[in-house]
């Protein structure tokens, strides 16, 4: 069958994310307002047809679980084939509470990965946020007549534990560049297209030698013996694997130019419903320069921030510069300046909280300041 | 498949006192508070109230309806055993007919209720914004061992004889019951929502399809006839929020009650959710102009204007250096810059030029003041006037109300 299969890589534990995975997996940080990073994927997915996909965990996963439920809204609540969280078969494959590498994660799922209907595979990131579009990386990769295309950004910025490429004018992959402090080359979105039968080959040549690393063991193990290219996109594309990453990712969104980007009408991002009513803003209330979603009550201040569903702002009350999760409540007259506020936070009356634009603090889930 | 109850919500209405906001859809489709649309407050009340098994009965341009309420699953109305159904007319091998009127609807589906073999069956609305709850009204009903209970409250006098008005005793049980009376001898009129043992209801609604003189309509026949035959009659009376939206007006007033903290309208309030369907749209950016306060707002807006006490619903676009105020903007609406707009509801996907101006303030306006409606769709070229208490179709041409 030509078509696409999706494997998402949920599992990975980015430390320096710091207090925003103590809860969840970063495939479930929110992000942009209404959505959780790995909403970005799965509506890349679904915008190219694919409605089998694997999303492949390690630990933390509740708050990804109950966030993707069955899939329905992004229709892949399917009789046959559907989403399928991919939990490790058996805790004692793995190395030290993860997997050593995508690889490895993909030898416990080795039956699922034979029963694929699909002819071509692609493996994303579940914190990659972008609106790709695979329907053409698939077709491009086709026409290519590559064993593998890599997507990547048309820069080289840093990332953390970032994959680089550098290519020929052709996009012949040249060479692939792990972990190196200074990048070149261009920065990788770790984003693979193969064919399924390809992918089942080299996780068995793995698995028969206790092999665990894509970038390693695949990519720069056959780039002289494959035609590895790559796929070049020029759009925005958000890895977040730091605080600063997600901080600075999502302030962002503010430029109008990356919202059209990232929410382009013909690929719509889909996300879980909130079930929230409107968003108020009362008198008194004021907001400027902030993306707010549904369901808050405002009767403060807020400029520069991004805030998500149910927030209430009592009066008086100043955000600037913050990212303000979910139900998180900020009481009348307090004060917070470049705050990441996880969750159900609860800020007090005349409470100050003051981070930096080089170094926003978070406060984690559920805390009482 | 036995249910103990079963709603029927009369969804048929062609809601001609909307005007060209009904043009194209049926009123029950018609969105409100920005995030809803009619409908769901009776869809959301049943799932609130334990009811799963909902019929919707469709006539009058149901193709958005039908569209918008889908599996029923915004509602957790997508259940195996029962769920949500919509009812269309239909024919049968001895023909067939439109819906002749609301007793006639529910008369024309009886096999669709037998199915569920049910005790009781409510029937509701399609046009009413309230947080009601059901099973409360359902065990009321048991508990007085009533054939018909009805959700009544006291209306305004000036308003009671657009209502079915009735007369009670110490008890709430109805003594006296009149559909629309010219001079109404009480203030107690029924809210259209109705609890009836099924087995008495379908012998009446035998009875009054075998009338030819019948209107085959509740308030005036099915409900008078059961009074005069002594079945027993309860009024429910409910002190909620409660507002019959079929009038342009009651429908620009009823979205100005999110903005009144004394109005008992709570939109905000999780205990009793009112659902409805997603809409994939971006969070809403409100930008570095705009003066927004005492309004609602929805996502995939963008707001760079000045807005005040409105409602602007999904993907709404207000530009720098537009006004609005006290106004409802229905999804998709644009507003250019230097337009305003005031005291107005704005169809779907209206387009409002450059400087435009649409409607008036009461205490700007000389005389004759009104509400301003656009229908949906319409393009309002750069700078044209609308006056107050004017109304525009899909095409822009006036409209006499």
């Amino acid at each position: 069958m030509i078509g696409l299969h999706g494997l998402v890589f949920a599992y990975q534990t980015r430390p320096n994310l710091k207090e925003l995975v103590t809860v969840r997996s970063s495939a479930s940080i929110p992000f942009g307002g209404r959505y959780r990073a790995i909403d970005f994927a799965l509506s890349n997915l679904q915008n190219a047809g694919c409605t089998d996909v694997g999303i492949l965990v390690h630990g933390k996963y509740q708050s990804l679980i109950d966030h993707l439920g069955n899939g329905k809204a992004w229709d892949m609540a399917r009789i046959h084939g559907g989403l399928k969280i991919l939990p490790p078969f058996t805790l004692d494959d793995t190395h030290n509470g993860t997997f050593r590498g995508k690889m490895e994660a993909l030898a416990g799922i080795e039956s699922y990965l034979r029963s694929i209907r699909q002819d071509y595979v692609v493996l994303m990131e579940g914190d990659l946020v972008s609106n790709l579009p695979l329907r053409k990386i698939l077709e491009q990769h086709i026409e290519s007549g590559a064993d593998i295309t890599c997507v990547c950004g048309n820069d080289s910025f840093y990332v953390d534990n970032g994959v680089y490429f550098e290519a020929e004018a052709d996009g012949k992959v040249k060479d692939v560049m792990v972990n190196i402090h200074t990048p070149r080359g261009r920065r990788g979105l770790e984003v693979y297209v193969m064919s399924t039968q390809l992918l089942i080959k080299f996780v068995e040549d793995c698995i028969a030698h206790d092999r665990y690393s894509l970038e390693h063991d695949v990519l720069q193990a056959n780039k002289d013996k494959l035609n590895i290219r790559t796929f070049i996109w020029d759009g925005y594309a958000a890895q977040i694997r730091s605080v600063k990453e997600f901080y600075d990712r999502s302030m962002q969104l503010l430029d109008p130019e990356i919202r059209e980007d990232l929410f382009c009408e013909e690929r719509q991002i889909s996300a879980k419903p909130a079930g929230k009513s409107s968003t108020f803003i009362m008198p008194g209330g004021s907001v400027r320069n902030s993306l707010i979603a549904d369901g808050c009550v405002i009767e403060g201040s807020i400029e520069n921030s991004i805030v998500f569903a149910g927030v209430t702002v009592g009066k008086g009350a100043k955000v600037s510069n913050c990212v303000v999760f979910k139900n998180t409540q900020i009481g009348e007259g307090a004060e917070m300046r470049y705050i990441i506020a996880d969750k159900d936070v609860q800020v007090g009356a005349g409470q100050t909280i003051l981070g930096s634009a080089s170094y926003p603090i978070v406060v984690g889930k559920g805390a009482k300041v | 498949m036995k249910k103990e109850s079963v709603a029927m919500l009369l969804a048929g209405g062609q809601g001609s006192r909307l005007y060209v906001l009904t043009g194209k859809v049926a009123k029950p489709a018609v969105p409100f508070g920005g995030k809803y649309r009619i409908i769901d407050f009776p869809l959301s009340n049943c799932t609130n109230s334990g009811i799963d098994t909902v019929g919707v009965l469709t006539q009058y341009r149901p193709m958005e309806l039908n569209f918008y309420v889908g599996s029923g699953q915004a509602w957790d109305l997508d259940s195996a055993n029962g769920g949500v159904h919509i009812l269309p007319p239909y024919m049968g091998a001895d023909g067939g007919s439109w819906y002749k009127g609301t007793a006639n609807a529910i008369y024309q589906n009886n096999k669709f209720i037998d199915l569920y073999d049910p005790e009781y069956v409510v029937i509701l609305s399609g046009d009413h914004i309230y947080k009601m709850d059901y099973a409360a009204m359902i065990s009321y009903h048991k508990k007085h061992n009533a054939d018909c209970t009805i959700a009544v409250r006291e209306v305004p006098w000036a308003e009671a004889s657009r209502f079915g008005i009735m007369a009670v005793d110490s008890e709430m049980k109805i003594t006296e019951f009149a559909e629309k009376p010219k001079e109404p001898k009480s203030n107690l009129a029924s809210m259209g929502i109705y609890v009836f043992t099924w087995s008495k209801l379908k012998a009446y609604l035998e009875a009054d399809e075998a009338d030819p003189n019948s209107e085959n309509d509740f308030g005036k026949n099915v409900i008078p006839a059961m009074l005069n035959a002594g079945e027993k009659m309860q009024a429910y009376r409910f002190n909620g929020y409660w507002k019959d939206v079929g009038t342009l007006e009651s429908l620009w007033d009823a979205n100005m009650d999110m903005f009144d903290k004394n109005s008992g309208l709570n939109l905000i309030d999780d205990s009793w959710p009112i659902y409805a369907q997603t809409v994939a749209a971006p969070t809403a950016f409100i930008g570095p102009n705009s003066d927004v306060s005492n309004s609602a707002f929805n996502r995939g807006s963008v707001i760079d204007g000045k807005v005040n006490t409105s409602v602007l619903s999904q993907n709404v676009t207000i530009e720098p250096g537009a006004e609005v105020d006290h106004s409802v903007l229905l999804p998709g609406v644009t507003v250019c810059r230097g337009a305003k707009v005031s005291y107005a509801i704005i169809g779907e996907d209206c387009v409002i030029g450059k400087n435009a101006v649409i409607g008036s303030k009461p205490e700007e306006t000389s005389e004759g003041w009104g509400l301003t409606v656009l229908g949906p769709d319409c393009k309002v070229e750069a700078g044209r006037i609308i006056k107050a208490n004017r109304m525009l179709d899909c095409d822009g041409k006036e409209v006499v109300r």
